[in-house]
């Protein structure tokens, strides 16, 4: 039965794509001491105001050279919103104490937009503090984007081409429990999500993780996401459902 | 561990429930929704098509535009572009919203100061022919339609703002202008006998997204002003929005429309071959070109945010076969002002 669940559940992995996006995931990330390698993936499945209804598979893979290296790649696919991403990114662990890490992320990510044929190349720089049950995120992104398919020959590629002013990045989560049990629930709140990076668009949710196999991990979250930040004002504008597997080897 | 995840909790508690602009309840719901807004707007568009708003102009004319005037106390900016529009004999005003603070009485002092702007504007461009009846002094008919003082539309065109919809404030607004989303047509009748027509769109953008519904409706294609033949019926289009589309600094950290909404909007102005975007919100100047648009980010003119004389309201020039705009400088300066 136990079997049976395991290839169940690698099944629905490999079908999602794979395993944990560091924005996602609520455990601890750091490496183990064993196991290098690390896929995650999931299944997001909601609704935007401009796009409709939409769902989206993601996975990456984590490669920990040693306990403070560790570089991942990955690819989202939204269908429905027809957005596709592509990331790596490095990572450098900074152990503070025997529960608390900081992690410094730099981070290149392609975004193209189908359905307005726009191209969105971002760097990100910023840094995790992960502690047993809070954790913050702080940094910046060069965001920039160019349209192509211009209708009219004379405009040429700069004249449609435009990089925003150093975006701050930002993150807040809490987890009920200590990050390493089995299971867990939290909060958060942040301006970014795995393949975008806001301005002053806010996003919150509640998060959860919990432990299928020793390898294996069940995580996700519901996200909201509403235009117009936190203030009164803030607007439906989406909200979606993410699950998604970790396993690592 | 405890001690730190609750002293956390509190922390972000007492963040959100800090700051007026910040509310818990926020995250949850909105507060005044844009899609009722809309609906609102569309509504009183279909009840009131005869009313639909016409601009006339004879060849060359221009227009003048502001933004964020945070009216409270003090109405000595709005007055000042009163008094710039009616002396330069614009053909209209255009306001980006956030005209007021979001007091009752703040939007009494606003109506009352669109009534005198009108007392002043109607003797200038009408004439009285009874106790009742005006006809335009422009209008070059030999026999032109008489016109009652409460059917002649003072030209001042918001858009709503932030400000304007926090606290109940749409109430406010709406029983002054009674739409967020809508647009004016300017038929220009140029000199060799030749007419023109631009276009005004005029977009909700107070809540930081359009909303279904208004996305809805621009993908029906209510504001593309097509012929049969599928060409635009437009010489030039203007649209103005409260929230920007570029944010002008990077330490500017107010809401602008999130990712998927720019990109349609940029994709949709360009359907709409817009000549120029007028944005406000974010209180800082910024103008750019993006895909053959040119955008303009206006300078708060509010008295408080901007209590020294300076160059807040923009002029739009419009020819037959150019385009341009120039600065037009605000002198006032609050009457409390420290020195």
């Amino acid at each position: 039965m136990r079997l049976n669940l395991t290839i169940l559940t690698i099944s629905l992995g490999l079908l999602a794509g794979t395993v944990s996006r560091a924005q996602v995931y609520s455990g601890y990330r750091h490496f183990d001491g064993e196991h290098r390698n690390e896929v995650s993936g999931f299944l997001t499945g909601g609704f935007n105001v401009v796009t409709g209804t939409f769902f989206s598979e993601a996975a990456t893979y984590t490669y920990h050279f040693s306990p403070r290296w560790s570089i991942s790649a990955g690819e989202q696919v939204q269908f429905l919103k027809w957005v596709y991403s592509a990331d790596v990114m490095g990572t450098y662990r900074i152990p503070i104490k025997k529960k608390t890490n900081i992690y410094i992320d730099g981070r290149f990510l392609f975004n193209y937009y189908g359905q307005w044929k726009v191209s969105e190349p971002i760097i990100n720089l910023s840094a995790l503090l992960e502690t047993s049950y809070v954790d913050l995120r702080w940094g910046w992104s060069f965001v920039s984007y160019h349209k192509s398919g211009i209708k009219k020959e004379y405009k040429s590629f700069t004249d449609a081409s435009y990089a925003e002013p150093l975006v701050m990045t930002f993150g807040l989560g809490v987890n009920i429990r200590e990050r390493s049990n089995p299971w867990n629930l939290g909060l958060y709140i942040r301006n970014y999500d795995l393949f975008y990076y806001e301005n002053w668009n806010i996003n919150w949710g509640i998060r959860f993780h919990a432990t299928l196999t020793p390898l294996m991990k069940l995580y996700g979250e519901f996200n909201v996401r509403p235009a117009g930040s936190l203030s009164q004002l803030a607007t439906r504008y989406e909200t979606s459902l993410k699950v998604g597997l970790r396993y690592i080897w | 561990m405890k001690k730190i995840l609750i002293l956390s909790i509190l922390a972000a508690a007492a963040v959100l429930s800090a700051c007026e602009k910040v509310s818990p309840a926020g995250i949850l719901m909105a507060g005044t929704a844009v899609e009722d807004r809309v609906k609102m707007s569309n509504l009183f568009y279909k009840e009131h098509m005869d009313d639909h708003t016409v601009l006339m102009a004879f060849g060359d004319y221009t227009f003048i535009v502001g933004a964020d005037s945070h009216l409270a106390t003090d109405s000595g900016r709005l007055d000042e572009m009163m008094a710039i529009g009616l002396e330069n004999e614009d053909l209209f005003y255009a306001h980006l919203g956030d005209l007021a603070d979001t007091k009752a009485e703040y939007y009494s002092t606003l109506d009352s100061l669109l009534k005198e702007a009108k007392k002043r504007y109607v003797p200038k461009y009408y004439t009285q022919i009874n106790e009742y009846e005006y006809v335009s002094k422009l209008n070059q008919d030999e026999h032109p339609r008489p016109v009652t003082y409460d059917e002649i539309t003072f030209p001042f065109f918001p858009v709503v703002g932030n400000h304007d919809i926090t606290h109940n404030g749409w109430a406010l607004w709406s029983n002054i202008f009674y739409s967020s989303f809508y647009e004016i047509d300017v038929i220009d009748f140029l000199p060799e006998g030749d007419i023109a027509f631009d276009h005004l769109i005029f977009l909700d953008s107070a809540s930081g997204t359009l909303g279904k519904t208004q996305i809805d409706l621009i993908n029906q294609g209510v504001l593309d002003g097509k012929y049969a033949d599928g060409e635009s019926m437009y010489r030039y289009t203007f649209v103005f929005s409260h929230t920007n589309i570029f944010r002008p600094q990077f330490f500017e950290f107010a809401s602008t429309f999130t990712r998927e909404e720019t990109f349609f909007l940029l994709d949709q102005f360009e359907k709409w071959n817009v000549s120029a975007v007028f944005c406000g919100h974010v209180h800082t100047w910024d103008e750019r070109n993006f895909n053959g648009v040119h955008y303009l980010t206006l300078e708060a003119m509010s008295e408080r945010n901007n209590p020294e004389p300076g160059n807040y309201l923009v002029r739009m020039h419009v020819g037959e076969d150019e385009l341009a705009w120039t600065p037009v400088k605000m002198n006032y300066t609050p009457k409390n002002k420290k020195k």
